[in-house]
């Protein structure tokens, strides 16, 4: 079994505002005090913790960035960072940030960028589309036919319905399916060594 | 000292043994003019005497002589060895013997003393002393001296 | 003893270029082995960076993507290569991730830590290498390969190399005996045969012999020519020795046998005077005795020639009778002479005094005498020569009345120096010698009694202690006779 060690301390990230703001202070804080020392010793029980998904998908966005090649006018003369979006509801949470901190591709700094809109992810080099925007996919698919932004999802027959790269769960562990009919239509070059570790690098017409 | 002359006529018999008739004869002319008479028989080597002294052979009658003179270098039977004899036989060792020789040799002395020869006299070599000393054996043993009679 | 050790110089020979060139082969082989060792090592420490660079780099995605299938994959490549015992391949945090086994059901063991500031490692134990690397991917560490290998291609290489090594020094070996063969006859058999002859001239002394030389000019040659130089040398010098040694031993010999003649004639000598005046003494006596009866007893009844005649005639016999005897007591010193031992001179003088007691008191002669030593002699014969002296020095006076002093003293060594000193009628230089003569007088009979035997007999006294006898004097001053005697004898 492989395990991914965790980065930091275990941290919660802080969501939108819940249930949990409605209870007042001093409880608030005796329950957030409670969860707090209890994952700690969880955390602490665990030797290593194992990663949740989406900070295994978070670390993954991140490497696809390794193993992908933009075509020359994305990556032609300018200093821009490499940027990851998250089009939707945002499911990493503080896992992508943490992910990508600090880190590099291809000598650009990365960063995490969170929009509501498609239009917003042209300058984008990967886009994940949350599978809150299911129903929008087509008009988002539309609006970046023409770009060469690499799009991943977990959303089903994410693929199938035009997308890159979809997120499948495997039994324990996080794999991907790969169009590269798509992938290819966009500029976009994917590495060997990337579609073999893919489920299916599968050419549709 | 007086010399009183034996008054006794019978003439002492002298043997006298010595193989020079040189010094045998003037031994004789010494003694002619002795004042006691005697008769003097001359042995001229070992044999001779012993002959004489045993009567034997030729000496069947000859007389005891009552001295002898000796001399010691005899011939055949050497005068040591008669001496000898003579004090070995018991009828015969009385009779006195004066070893006369030429010989001055310690040794001849010693040993003719202890063969019981009554005295040892060297033969002077000048005739006069040698005269001198016959006449005094003359003086002394004939005249002065008693010898012994014939134990027989 | 020498022996023939010929076969020794060759053997070493042998031996030392066998060993010079089975060492510099061996030296050569190992450096040549060690260095291809060395570089196979390398080779092959090298071969398994790439294929863990290979390895690696195929499985960066596996790793990233959590693909354990697909980097076994990569890893089951390495099948193709027969030395590559397993390789595994291990997440950032050293867990294995993937794994290749040649042999069934080997197990991923723990990752060894690269150094510091190293990409890769490789160890070599237990005759295996094993090689890790950590994954570099985008300059980011993403995991590490480790390969592990065995080592029969260097083993392999090693036994080849050892049946190269071994057939290239047999080889050699047997040349080297090939050229010490050749080598014997041009060096060890001259040396052989050297040996061999100086064994021989050693053992036999026989300096004839030489040694044949070699065609060649070299040193050996030099050799052979020195020794033989050195042998026609000593064979020269040995034959003018032994002729030396020769003539010296005749010499020798003819000494003795003179010595041993001399020694001889001179007891025949000595033992001829003395059986002669003895021997003498007896008719001498007849005719001196028969000669003066005679002249007694026919005195006067004769003519006065006849007289006169016999006269001369005893005169004559006496004076034989005198010199027979001093002849035979001449001839006693040295025959009825005693053993020498330790002796008053003192008391002999003493003894000889009183021998002489009548001729010093007729002639009112005093006679004194220093202290006199103890010396080692014949006593009897010791007064025989104070006796013929001091009468002598009584015989001979002079008008005075004869005075003698006698004494002794030491000379630097060990003598003793009598010496008897009287006023008498002294003697001429020229006569020093005579006087010790025998039979010579220095007067006639008509002035001086004696037959001249005195001096003589002390003379032959004084030589047979080991000493001797000489003069001083001068006429009418009276002489100093001297007498040295040892004191040890």
């Amino acid at each position: 079994m492989t395990h991914f060690r965790a980065r930091g301390p275990f941290q919660c990230a802080p969501k939108g505002r819940t249930a949990w703001s409605r209870s007042g202070p001093l409880s608030q804080f005796m329950a957030v005090f409670l969860a707090w020392s209890l994952i700690g010793v969880s955390s602490l029980l665990a030797q290593q913790p194992k990663p949740t998904a989406y900070e295994v998908k978070a670390a993954y966005l991140y490497n696809f960035g390794k193993f992908v090649e933009w075509p020359a006018k994305v990556t032609a003369g300018n200093n821009e960072p490499f940027t990851i979006c998250v089009l939707g509801k945002d499911p990493f949470g503080a896992s992508l940030d943490a992910t990508i901190a600090g880190e590099a591709i291809d000598g650009k700094s990365v960063l995490a960028k969170r929009i509501s809109k498609p239009q917003e992810a042209l300058n984008c080099r990967v886009l994940f589309i949350s599978s809150s925007e299911d129903a929008q996919l087509k008009e988002i698919l539309a609006t970046l036919e023409k770009t060469s932004v690499l799009t991943v999802s977990d959303m089903s027959q994410f693929t199938r319905r035009g997308g890159m790269i979809q997120f499948v769960d495997d039994a324990n562990r996080v794999r991907f399916e790969v169009n590269l009919t798509i992938a290819e239509r966009a500029g976009l070059t994917l590495s060997s060594q990337l579609l073999k570790v893919a489920i299916s690098a599968r050419r549709n017409s | 000292m007086t010399i009183t002359i034996r008054e006794n006529a019978t003439p002492i018999e002298i043997l006298l043994v010595e193989d020079s008739p040189g010094d045998a004869r003037l031994t004789q002319e010494a003694m002619r003019d002795a004042k006691v008479q005697n008769n003097l028989h001359i042995a001229s080597d070992g044999m001779e005497a012993t002959s004489f002294l045993w009567r034997r052979g030729k000496h069947a009658n000859a007389p005891r002589p009552d001295l002898i003179l000796l001399d010691l270098n005899l011939p055949k039977k050497g005068g040591r060895e008669v001496l000898e004899e003579i004090k070995l036989d018991p009828s015969l060792k009385s009779i006195p013997i004066v070893v006369l020789t030429t010989s001055a040799a310690e040794e001849d002395v010693l040993r003719s003393y202890q063969l019981h020869a009554n005295c040892y006299i060297t033969k002077p070599v000048d005739l006069d002393q040698f005269l001198k000393v016959v006449k005094a054996i003359d003086n002394f043993w004939l005249a002065i001296v008693k010898l012994p009679s014939d134990p027989k | 003893m020498l022996r023939v050790r010929g076969h020794s110089i060759t053997k070493k020979l042998t031996r030392m270029n066998m060993l010079v060139s089975g060492a510099a082969l061996l030296l050569a082989c190992l450096a040549f082995v060690a260095y291809d060792v060395l570089a196979i090592r390398q080779a092959i420490v090298h071969n398994l960076s790439i294929q863990a660079q290979i390895a690696g780099s195929n499985s960066v995605s596996a790793l990233l993507f959590n693909d354990p299938h697909d980097a076994e994959k990569t890893l089951s490549a390495l099948k193709a290569a027969p030395n590559i015992l397993s390789a595994h391949i291990y997440t950032t945090g050293g867990l294995p991730f993937a794994t290749y086994s040649r042999e069934r059901g080997g197990k991923a063991p723990t990752l060894p830590a690269i150094p510091a500031g190293q990409t890769e490692a490789h160890w070599f134990k237990d005759g295996q290498i094993v090689l890790v690397r950590s994954i570099i991917f985008q300059a980011k560490p993403t995991g590490s390969v480790y390969i592990q290998s065995d080592l029969r291609e260097i083993n392999d290489r090693l036994k080849r190399y050892a049946g190269i090594a071994a057939i290239v020094l047999l080889t050699s070996l047997l040349a080297a005996l090939l050229v010490s063969s050749i080598f014997q006859r041009a060096v060890a058999e001259p040396i052989t045969h050297l040996a061999g002859i100086a064994g021989v001239v050693s053992r036999d002394k026989d300096y004839s012999v030489r040694a044949t030389p070699t065609g060649s000019r070299d040193e050996l040659a030099t050799l052979i020519e020195t020794f033989n130089e050195m042998l026609a040398q000593i064979q020269e010098r040995d034959g003018a020795l032994q002729k030396a040694h020769h003539e010296l031993k005749q010499r020798v010999q003819e000494l003795a046998r003179r010595a041993q003649e001399l020694a001889r004639s001179n007891a025949e000598l000595e033992q001829f005077a003395y059986v002669a005046s003895h021997d003498l003494q007896e008719p001498l006596r007849m005719v001196a005795s028969y000669t003066q009866l005679l002249g007694q007893r026919y005195k006067g009844r004769l003519d006065s020639d006849a007289d006169e005649f016999i006269a001369y005639a005893v005169d004559g016999a006496h004076r034989m009778q005198l010199l027979i005897g001093d002849l035979l007591a001449y001839c006693r010193v040295g025959t009825t002479g005693k053993e020498l031992c330790e002796t008053s001179s003192e008391a002999a003088l003493e003894q000889a005094l009183l021998n002489l007691q009548g001729a010093i008191q007729e002639s009112s002669g005093v006679v004194t005498h220093d202290p006199l030593p103890t010396v080692v002699a014949d006593g009897s014969q010791l007064v025989q020569l104070f006796q013929n002296v001091v009468g002598n020095a009584i015989k001979y006076r002079s008008a005075e009345l004869p005075r003698v002093h006698v004494s002794a003293k030491k000379n630097g060594g060990n003598e003793w120096i009598f010496s008897m000193r009287d006023n008498g009628l002294g003697i001429e230089p020229k006569y020093f010698g005579k006087i010790f003569v025998m039979f010579q007088r220095l007067h006639g009979r008509e002035e001086f009694s004696g037959t001249g035997i005195g001096l003589t007999v002390c003379k032959k006294i004084a030589e047979r202690h080991g000493g001797r006898m000489w003069v001083e004097s001068e006429p009418g001053k009276g002489s100093t006779f001297y007498v040295a005697l040892p004191e040890r004898g």
